[in-house]
């Protein structure tokens, strides 16, 4: 055997290997998008068969059953929310830190890189919320989820902005710009990819946050499409074709906006975290 | 010079991400080392009483709390040592040639986007006792002899969240561990190459110790993330069959229902200072290694 056939044989390999493991992703999913148009008794096979009848009314009925209409647009609500605010004040937050070295400064890095470490104490943040009049309210659930992502953002942002060259900076004040216009106007579009990264980042968690709703509201008026998924399953749990159709409502909007902007995801997530 | 130049950037800046911040994150920190010496309960919310460490002797007394301490240690350590093998392995291969493999860098990623809510519930599904997809596999082995009914087994249960774990966050690690493969220049492979080093000597002497950074990063987040596990746990078990895999994070909620906030307070603190110090502990240990290169 010669090196060449050698090197193909193996890559042959690999590639088999690489094709086993996608298969341990691939099933549970294809099992639930299938299972999802099937009637009840074959759903509950699990099995990769296709439906011998297409039921796309389980997902008209888990829409009008599962409350699925307010979620989404509750959850729409909070994602935007905390995004536009997480990016806003937190670009702002690394544009000072990353280009200021004080003892303010200092201690504002680290009392985010902190967060970036510490679990939240979750009972008085109840108390925190309790106290201020937010324990259920949209407000005091987005300003918890706020302040949770903020410490990723304001690291992956700031590592950004220590390579955008200051003779942009100091070309615009000479030039008589406030800090807030030359901000806005010159360093912020210069930021679009990485703020296109933590766009999706942000966005991802905030739709997908589970304990925070949980713990903070208590009326399923304000529910967000997690909760409403995790409460449906406890009602339907024998119907697992609505079970999956609600699965796959839910993943969708995630799913399609990561294909989407999948170059923003993957390498922002973990730019970071190498160069850090 | 340097002064005039600082008030391009004002410190006002940043005032309303610390506001937030401060009140709705490091407040309840704070607050937290304080109440946890407390009898804080739902019913006197605003009178907590100071009683010392009673919460701390009580919980280092409590059987399940102890047993959520040790479920929560193990699920920590497991889960980082198999993603980090997993994800290094994918990252080794994919870094190759091999056919499919941006496909195959799309799609091991995708659980990582992926809610737990989602893909616990999926799960429930995928290790039933009645047709679920585990027991129909090892059927089609030939290994009925272990069809089992997965979640509801004592001893089986906290594997089956183990592996959610890993299924899910494996992708996430080698997609790091690639951007660190990439990050190593090529003359270092030549150079061996001269010198007549094998694949593995490749392997040990250049890729693993210039990966030091990639790891110190997949082991740390790994490690704080298995600690502070919570909804795959609450989706698929409850912590149950029994409290077999309760963990910190579910039994906080548990004292957090029963209205004992001072307790579930302590615990969160108990949580707090692990994290904080098993966390320095590996940069300490990891940080080292990439200095010494």
């Amino acid at each position: 055997m010669n090196a060449k056939t050698k090197k193909i044989m193996s890559s042959g390999i690999l590639t088999l290997l690489m094709a086993v493991i996608s298969l341990v992703i691939i099933i549970p999913l294809l099992v639930m998008i299938l299972g999802s148009f099937k009637n009840p008794t074959e759903a509950q096979l699990f099995n990769l068969h296709l439906p011998t009848e297409w039921h796309f009314e389980n997902y008209s009925y888990v829409i009008q059953k599962g409350g699925i209409g307010l979620a989404f647009i509750n959850s729409l609500i909070i994602t935007v929310v905390v995004t536009v605010f997480v990016l806003i004040s937190g670009s702002l937050c690394a544009f000072v830190v990353s280009r200021k070295n004080t003892r303010y400064t200092n201690f504002v890095y680290n009392l985010f890189l902190l967060g970036m470490i510490c679990p939240i104490q979750i009972v008085t943040t109840f108390g925190v919320l309790k106290s201020l009049n937010l324990v259920g309210t949209f407000l005091g659930v987005m300003a918890v989820e706020s302040a949770l992502q903020l410490p990723w953002t304001i690291f992956t942002l700031s590592g950004f902005i220590k390579n955008v060259p200051r003779d942009l900076d100091e070309a615009a004040f000479i030039d008589g710009a406030s800090p807030a216009r030359m901000f806005f106007t010159i360093i912020m579009p210069l930021m679009k990819p990485i703020l296109a990264t933590a766009l999706v980042t942000t966005a991802m968690y905030a739709w997908n946050e589970f304990m925070i709703p949980m713990y903070f509201f208590n009326s399923s008026s304000k529910w967000t499409m997690p909760l409403t998924v995790y409460n449906f399953f406890g009602q339907y749990a024998s119907n697992w074709n609505y079970v999956f159709a609600d699965l796959v409502l839910t993943a969708l909007p995630i799913a399609i906006l990561y294909l989407c902007c999948q170059k923003y995801v993957i390498s922002g997530q973990t730019a970071g975290a190498v160069k850090g | 010079m340097e002064k005039r130049k600082n008030k391009f950037y004002p410190n006002y800046f940043t005032f309303p991400a610390i506001l937030i911040f401060t009140i709705f994150f490091a407040l309840p920190i704070i607050a937290g080392f304080v109440l946890s010496f407390t009898d804080w309960n739902m019913k006197r919310l605003y009178e907590p009483h100071f009683n010392g460490l009673k919460n701390f002797t009580y919980l280092f007394q409590d059987e399940y709390f102890l047993l959520a301490l040790k479920n929560t240690f193990i699920f920590a350590i497991l889960t980082t040592v198999l993603i980090v093998v997993l994800g290094l392995l994918l990252a080794l291969v994919l870094n190759n040639a091999v056919k499919g493999k941006s496909f195959f860098r799309t799609l091991f990623y995708l659980p990582a986007v992926l809610s737990f809510i989602v893909i616990g519930i999926m799960f429930t599904s995928v290790f039933k006792m009645n047709n679920g997809v585990f027991n129909q596999f090892l059927t089609m082995l030939g290994m009925e002899g272990l069809v089992n009914d997965w979640l509801g087994n004592k001893t089986t249960a906290m594997g089956c969240i183990i592996f959610v774990q890993v299924w899910k966050w494996s992708g996430f690690a080698m997609a790091i561990f690639l951007a660190g493969l990439q990050g190593i220049s090529k003359d270092y492979y030549e150079a061996a190459l001269i010198d007549g080093a094998n694949k593995w000597q490749q392997f040990k002497s250049i890729t693993f110790p210039l990966l030091a950074p990639a790891f110190t990063v997949v082991v740390t987040m790994n490690t704080i993330g298995g600690f502070k596990v919570f909804e795959q746990v609450y989706v698929m078990t409850g912590g149950g069959p029994g409290n077999a895999t309760q963990v910190l994070s579910t039994y906080i909620y548990k004292a957090f229902s029963k209205g004992t906030l001072g307790r579930s307070t302590a615990m969160g603190l108990v949580l707090f200072l692990m994290i904080a110090v098993i966390s320095e502990i590996i940069n300490r240990m990891l940080r080292k290694r990439e200095v010494d290169l």
